[in-house]
């Protein structure tokens, strides 16, 4: 046996649970596609983002290509990040907990259906996820759910803008609070202060939290943890006892190579959890693993967004900080859930375009161009807007044989659509926005159009009954006992906060109870 | 388009012979950097484009930065720089940079070489490609670049890390 607990995938989930095991003795093997980026090169990365391209892509041609249907294409490339940290390493670091009403939707409201856990359940592990990252913020937030402990990090003050929009937002009646983040706003756990680099796609400070810096240490240094980078998971094998007995990976001489363990689990997120489990068919599993239920792949989720925006008289100085620091939960937990979508509201620190951006929009050139630019910049306010997506079985992640990636494997093929619940949602979050613009004055109101967050859940969802879902509330799927399904995948609905703090307290979660397992406590 | 190709449609647009430019360009010089004569062109291009004025040796450093990197992001910019270069050159008769301002910007316009937004039929061909291409990615440099944020008043930028306080009050 190569480990007590194969981790695939070194990301949020992977790199946390990977942390949690190997503290408690469990020797574990982590196999993560990317790479390591090395810290000492992010100053590289940051010249390299500025010019608009992706550091984090990966090298190998084709690994995060998928193809579509539906009348929305929903595109990975660039939505992911494969490195060691996953998705955290070009990750907002929002880290918003989910509302205790997100996990009972079908008890409160009637619609979709409630999680297999409740808030209360998850509440403790949701402290340890936010001191785990280094989670700054107020307890500001009249539509928070009930905390055991306080923020670890005090919260980012305010922004200048943001004091335009608490203006306008006290006339209407709409609360404005502090956006929780894992950046340092104080020196933490032995990472640097925010130093308002404004690129925090690529953090070249390290005060944004980020797997590969928050964990992978920490893991490693167990002495228990063993990280294969650029090692890609191409299936699991099981056996006739319907137990998982390897994982097939390869790295990039495309040579297969099998790894061996008690317990495997899938951690990369929930495109590629469910295009392993489909994957890897066998005479047990002749529909892909862990899928008896049919269910592999559907029920994905992401949160479609708008941004509207709006001209004001003055320069509201954007680009200072690559963050936001203001939103507003009121529209996610208040009002009709059962007819429409909830939404977040979040007040851009940097809206409109860079001069770079007039610059090359203006068909001016010499000093009528720089008179336009110093004219025109800083004068737009902007409002981004996520929210809520009913699970909607038609939205899956199925493979597609026709095309290949870099090691010859079918793609992932992602059917997606946003319904009416999500149009009217966003119809009246675009109104209150509008309202909000119109109010502190602006003019030339301008909606973008529907985007979706690089937030993928909801494909091996969670629950009691086999029947009607893929894994247990412990992340254990229902049909392999020595596979858990961890991430975003597990999700039962898709709030409209950001998913990464959920996946956190869920990994810690579900590591304890695999830890327990392995000890062989009689409970588990 | 292959360098052969696009100096073929240059030729045929604005009438220009490609003297002493065979039908087979030799491969391994295309992938020559930029000689110290195509950046000196490339520069005074830009200085025509961005503000009408010679720019100061920290701009230059900064837009060849530009440059270099460009080459090496975007496999057609190397030829599409070159070629930009030999045609402000042959337009001008002589190094395009040694031009006096008035007379590049004139020369530019009269080409249709920049951004414009006056309302009339665009040349096209390689005038095109370097007004959509050239042109642009120059202004974006530029504009990209510390002169670029200082043209809006801020000495610290995206890329730049500083006062963390800086974001919650205004501009000073």
């Amino acid at each position: 046996m190569d480990a007590d607990v194969c981790i695939v995938g070194g990301g949020a989930a992977g790199g946390i649970m990977a942390l949690e095991l190997g503290r408690r003795g469990i020797r574990v093997v982590v196999l993560e596609s990317g790479p390591r980026h090395d810290f000492a090169q992010r100053g590289a990365y940051v010249r390299r983002y500025l010019r608009h391209e992706d550091p984090w892509r990966s090298r190998l041609a084709g690994l995060d290509v998928n193809t579509g249907s539906g009348r929305l294409r929903y595109n990975l490339e660039g939505r992911r990040a494969r490195g060691v940290g996953g998705s955290t390493l070009h990750w907002e670091g929002y880290t918003l907990r989910f509302h205790e009403s997100d996990f009972r939707v079908r008890s409160l409201h009637g619609i979709a259906d409630d999680w297999p856990i409740s808030y209360v359940d998850l509440e403790p592990y949701y402290a340890r996820a936010e001191i785990a990252l280094g989670v700054a913020g107020a307890p500001d937030d009249p539509w928070a759910s009930p905390r055991s402990t306080g923020f670890p990090l005090p919260a980012f003050p305010f922004s200048h803008s943001d004091g335009m929009f608490a203006g306008a937002c006290g006339t209407l009646g709409i609360g404005l609070h502090h956006l929780p983040q894992a950046r340092n706003s104080v020196p933490y756990d032995g990472r640097a202060q925010c130093k308002a680099c404004a690129t925090c796609h690529v953090c070249p400070t390290g005060a944004k939290a980020s797997i590969d810096l928050t964990h992978v240490p920490a893991a490693e240094a167990t002495g228990n943890v063993r990280i294969l980078s650029e090692a890609t998971a191409l299936r699991l094998e099981s056996d006739r006892s319907g137990e998982v007995r390897a994982a097939v990976y390869a790295q990039p001489d495309r040579v297969e190579r099998r790894l061996s363990a008690r317990t495997f689990v899938l951690a990369t997120g929930a495109i590629e959890n469910p295009r392993l489990l489909l994957l890897s068919k066998s005479s047990e599993f002749p529909d892909g693993l862990a899928n008896r239920s049919g269910l592999v792949g559907t029920f994905f989720m992401s949160h479609p967004g708008i941004e509207v925006t709006g001209r004001v008289k003055e320069n509201v100085y954007p680009y200072r900080i690559g963050f936001s620091t203001a939103m507003s939960r009121q529209f996610a937990t208040e009002g009709d859930r059962a007819g429409r979508a909830a939404f977040l509201l979040e007040f851009l620190n940097s809206a409109g375009p860079t001069p770079e951006g007039l610059a090359v929009t203006s068909g001016l050139t010499g000093e009528a161009l720089r008179e336009h630019v110093r004219r025109e910049f800083g004068r737009r306010l902007g409002i981004r807007i996520y929210c809520d997506q009913l699970p909607d079985q038609a939205n899956r992640v199925s493979l597609n044989p026709r095309v290949r990636d870099y090691f010859g494997t079918p793609v992932p093929h992602i059917g997606y659509q946003v319904g009416r619940y999500e149009r009217d949602g966003l119809d009246e979050a675009k109104r209150v926005a509008e309202s909000i613009l119109r109010t502190l004055g602006g003019t030339d109101i301008q909606s973008s159009g529907l985007s979706m967050a690089a937030h993928q859940m909801g494909t091996h969802r969670m629950g009691h009954d086999p029947k009607t879902s893929v894994a247990d509330p412990n992340l254990r799927a229902h049909d392999v006992p020595n596979l858990y399904l961890a991430g975003s995948g597990c999700f039962v609905t898709a709030s409209s906060s950001p998913p990464t703090l959920t996946i956190a307290a869920l990994a810690i979660r579900a590591a304890e109870h695999i830890a327990s397992r392995l000890r062989g406590d009689s409970k588990f | 388009m292959r360098r052969r190709d696009l100096l073929r449609t240059f030729a045929l647009v604005l009438a220009v012979p490609s003297a002493g430019v065979g039908d087979e360009p030799a491969p391994r010089a295309e992938r020559q950097p930029l000689s110290d004569t195509e950046k000196e062109a490339l520069l005074a291009f830009a200085e025509v484009l961005v503000g009408d004025r010679p720019l100061p040796v920290p701009a230059r450093a900064e837009l060849l930065s530009h440059i270099g990197a460009r080459v090496i992001a975007r496999e057609d910019m190397l030829a599409l720089y070159r070629e930009a270069a030999a045609v402000l050159d042959r337009l001008a008769g002589a190094p395009f940079s040694i031009l006096a301002m008035r007379d590049r910007r004139d020369l530019v316009v009269r080409h249709d070489l920049a951004p414009s937004r006056a309302r009339m039929p665009r040349t096209e061909g390689v005038a095109r490609a370097i007004r959509r291409h050239v042109a642009l990615d120059l202004i974006a440099g530029y504009y990209a670049s510390p002169m670029g944020w200082a043209v809006v008043g801020y000495g610290t930028f995206p890329g730049r890390c500083g006062d963390l306080g800086r974001y919650t009050r205004p501009e000073r």
